[in-house]
């Protein structure tokens, strides 16, 4: 903040005029006090615009006069850039304006910011770190706004039609998937950290490797840090150790990763651990590497039941829930359901188990990996189809890493309002949005190779390593996501029908995906890149596009949008989702949403609610089997809700206003937002008129109590 | 009177067999319809009905009940009339 202040001696004809403003001071930016300089105007407008140096002096010599003659005592310096900048524009200089803008926050905003918490994203705690957070990503997003991406892909996302998701991080990547066999085998060894670890001897030690590489991972990526094959890469170090320590292990993995609460303005890292019960293939005659990074002599088919151990108590401690019983929130447990799955002795057991953790605590993510796929799963539902390629890294796992490198999800229901029932013409707008959602991709790809070329000095220096050889970020084979909200929405304005109630509204609901899908394939071929289809997260998308169309669209969109629209508790309802207040019964939302997966290379889950029910394991293990063998369904996840007591710090099963055991009103509310388990207080506006229709499947599931 | 639903792909080598298969019906004068997964058309039906591979055949009644289906499958000739002989 600069201020001018005081007094300019100006020449007047010969004669000199004291005046209160006649000789002027500026506190700058950079925090000292300097004396009023028009040339610094002058050098700004060269230095950061193309105006010439004419111009500049005379915008400058003009503004001065301007300062003078308003007698202005106090000034700040984003004053003399709205100044200059208002000159620019009477010059006819729009451009030069735009190069010229300062990015900033007013103080009205700063003093919200710091008081209130930001429910933009229900992970982020409302502490002095977050704040920092908010501030900063509103400056980058404006930042990228005007600068990474081209004014028509900007104005699309201001309008509405499409979401760039995390524009605040858009000096970053979106997510990333690994393998540990990277740290097992090079050690921590980070540019930029002040001390280098070897591979580590001890498990304790790998643990305390994952989890700071995790840490240094989410503040290089906007969104979910993923683990591949967790217990199997850990089994070698498992081998000669008694339950007991393997269970502390399985302790020690889920604390430190849902206590960190050092990310992205003080959040937990949203981390993913992908858990196979069996071997998989690709890994089976793999050697496995050991203490200190070196091969065991060993394969890893022959750590199965060092892995299957692992797994077990990774899931006893879910089970029993953190100090006060409550779910943990990360690192969230993908188990990838295979044909193989079902051949593994003992896959029984451990399904029950499994469901036990899902129905007690609402843990465990079923991921159905069927026939030959194989796949590493993270973020809410993202995951990363292995393919050729990716099973020839398979032999060598340090290799094997994914990314997204960022996600556009397109806004579905504002198509159905401005193609009026017409078929021709919706189809038409769906491959225009493509068009520029490709286009903000190809920008977005085009920043971060610009930032990766600066190499380990570069401010992704991370990235860019290359203890292996290549650069830890592949660019060449990041995913790009494109994502969808309000397919119920759309299909009810195009159709008159929402998804569940007709086969000709679902049939067009598939329509348009598949023709979503089609034109996706067409564009990866056209540009090379890996453009897919994900049902995005959209936890805030799908209340930001309800509202921006109650703005623009006011009469259609009341007809459609959810929630309570007194309360602005609005929202649509999420990529390909059915109805979520509809009672229909749960098979059959999966089976009907699981039709749209196939068509979703890049990821989908179907939420089942529970609500208070607390299912017995058995139900939910003879529903997950049926789910893999009788649906298309690509993952699922149950979600109960809990109460948590601050006073007696004891967790209840359902969302209550009042402890059921101590009866008071200090309480906190706990379920799935969308990919994840957070506490209801953070929730969107959206979000809590969604969770208020959620359907929550009561009397269909056999309850254990 | 029944319904068959023939799914082919261009890239799909046994999905020839299907699709003459089809026109052999065809000029039988049963109901028979092509979809090709290679248009959003032929992918939307192909996902409504759970096609995860070709060629795969559906025969359904009037009423839109599913008969019978053979996915990744060419049935014999002989079957197919039978179960729609029955319609």
């Amino acid at each position: 903040m600069a201020v001018i202040r005081e007094l300019k001696k100006k020449d007047t004809g010969g004669k000199h005029e004291e005046t209160t403003d006649l000789a002027l001071f500026v506190r700058t930016s950079d925090e000292y006090i300097s004396g009023w300089d028009r040339q610094r105007i002058v050098k700004a407008l060269v230095r950061e615009t193309y105006v010439e140096k004419e111009i500049a002096e005379k915008i400058s010599q003009e503004v001065e006069d301007q300062i003078h003659n308003l007698r202005i005592k106090v000034l700040t310096a984003p004053l003399i850039r709205e100044l200059v900048n208002a000159k620019l524009i009477e010059y006819g200089l729009e451009f030069a304006r735009r190069m010229h803008t300062r990015l900033g926050v007013p103080l009205y905003d700063v003093d919200q910011l710091i008081l209130h918490p930001n429910k933009e994203n229900a992970n982020v705690p409302h502490s002095p770190e977050a704040t920092n957070l908010t501030l900063s990503e509103g400056i980058k997003k404006e930042y990228g706004l005007l600068t990474v991406f081209s004014q028509d892909v900007a104005d699309v996302h201001m309008r509405g039609d499409i979401h760039l998701h995390d524009l605040g991080f858009v000096d970053r990547p979106y997510c990333s998937g690994q393998s540990l066999e990277y740290i097992k085998k090079f050690g921590l060894n980070l540019p930029n950290s002040i001390a280098q670890a070897k591979p580590a001897k001890h498990p304790e030690v790998l643990l305390a490797h994952m989890v700071k590489f995790a840490a240094a991972l989410q503040s290089h990526f906007a969104g979910a840090i993923g683990w591949d094959a967790v217990n199997l890469f850990f089994a070698p170090y498992l081998v000669g150790k008694s339950d007991n320590e393997v269970k502390q292990l399985a302790q020690m993995l889920i604390f430190e990763f849902s206590q960190q609460a050092v990310a992205r303005g003080g959040q937990a890292i949203f981390s993913d651990i992908n858990l196979y019960f069996e071997v998989p293939k690709h890994f089976e005659n793999v050697p496995a590497i050991g203490p200190k990074g070196e091969f065991t002599g060993k394969v890893y088919g022959d750590y199965l039941e060092e892995a299957q151990r692992f797994a077990w108590f990774i899931f006893d401690v879910y089970n029993e829930g953190d100090g006060i019983g409550r779910p943990f929130f990360f690192p969230k447990p993908l188990v990838h359901i295979t044909e193989k799955f079902f051949q593994t002795p003992g896959y029984k057991e451990f399904l029950n188990h499994i469901c036990s953790v899902a129905a007690n605590k609402g843990n465990t993510y079923f991921v159905f990996d069927r026939g030959e796929t194989a796949k590493i799963s993270e973020c809410c539902r993202l995951s990363f189809k292995l393919d050729e390629k990716d099973l020839s890294d398979a032999k060598e796992p340090w290799r094997m890493r994914y990314s997204a490198l960022q996600n556009i999800s397109l806004n579905l229901p504002r198509l159905g309002y401005l193609t009026k029932g017409d078929d021709a013409e919706l189809f038409s707008k769906i491959s225009e949005l493509l068009e520029i959602t490709v286009k903000a991709h190809l920008q977005k790809k085009d920043f971060i190779q610009k930032l990766l070329d600066l190499g380990e000095r570069g401010p992704l220096a991370l990235l860019a390593m290359k203890r292996d050889g290549t650069s830890y970020l592949k660019l060449d084979r990041a995913s790009y996501l494109i994502g969808m909200v309000g397919l119920n929405e759309l299909v009810k304005i195009h159709c008159g029908e929402e998804l569940h109630e007709s086969r000709r509204a679902l049939k067009l609901g598939l329509r348009i995906i598949a023709y979503m899908k089609l034109i996706t394939d067409k564009l990866r071929e056209k540009h090379n890149m890996h453009f897919v289809l994900e049902q995005t997260p959209a936890e805030s998308t799908a209340y930001r596009f309800a509202k921006l169309d109650l703005q623009y669209f006011p009469l259609q969109s009341s007809k459609v949008v959810k929630g309570e629209l007194s309360k602005e508790e609005v929202y649509y309802t999420n990529s390909t989702y059915l109805n979520v207040g509809v009672p229909i019964n749960p098979i059959e939302r999966v089976r009907v949403e699981g039709l749209f997966h196939p068509l979703i290379e890049a990821g989908s889950l179907t939420h089942i609610w529970l609500g208070e029910q607390n299912p017995d394991k058995e139900t939910l293990s003879d529903f997950v089997i049926k789910t893999f063998k009788n649906t298309t369904n690509d993952q699922i996840a149950f979600s109960p809700e809990f109460t948590s007591c601050n006073v007696c710090q004891r967790t209840s099963r359902g969302l209550n206003e009042k402890c059921f055991y101590c009866g008071s009103e200090e309480v906190e509310g706990i379920t799935r937002i969308t990919g994840y388990f957070t506490k209801t207080r953070s929730w969107n506006k959206g979000k809590l008129g969604e969770l208020r229709d959620r359907y929550r499947n009561k009397n269909h599931f056999m309850d254990k109590n | 009177m029944g319904k068959v639903k023939v799914f082919w792909k261009m890239s799909c080598p046994k999905c020839k067999k299907a699709i003459d298969m089809g026109s052999l019906l065809k000029e039988e004068g049963f109901a028979v319809t092509d979809y090709n997964l290679d248009t959003f058309e032929g992918l939307a039906e192909a996902s409504f009905y759970g096609v995860m591979s070709t060629p795969s055949i559906i025969i359904e009644d009037s009423q839109e009940n599913l008969l019978a289906s053979f996915p990744g499958d060419v049935p014999r000739l002989l079957d197919i009339r039978e179960i729609l002989a029955k319609t």
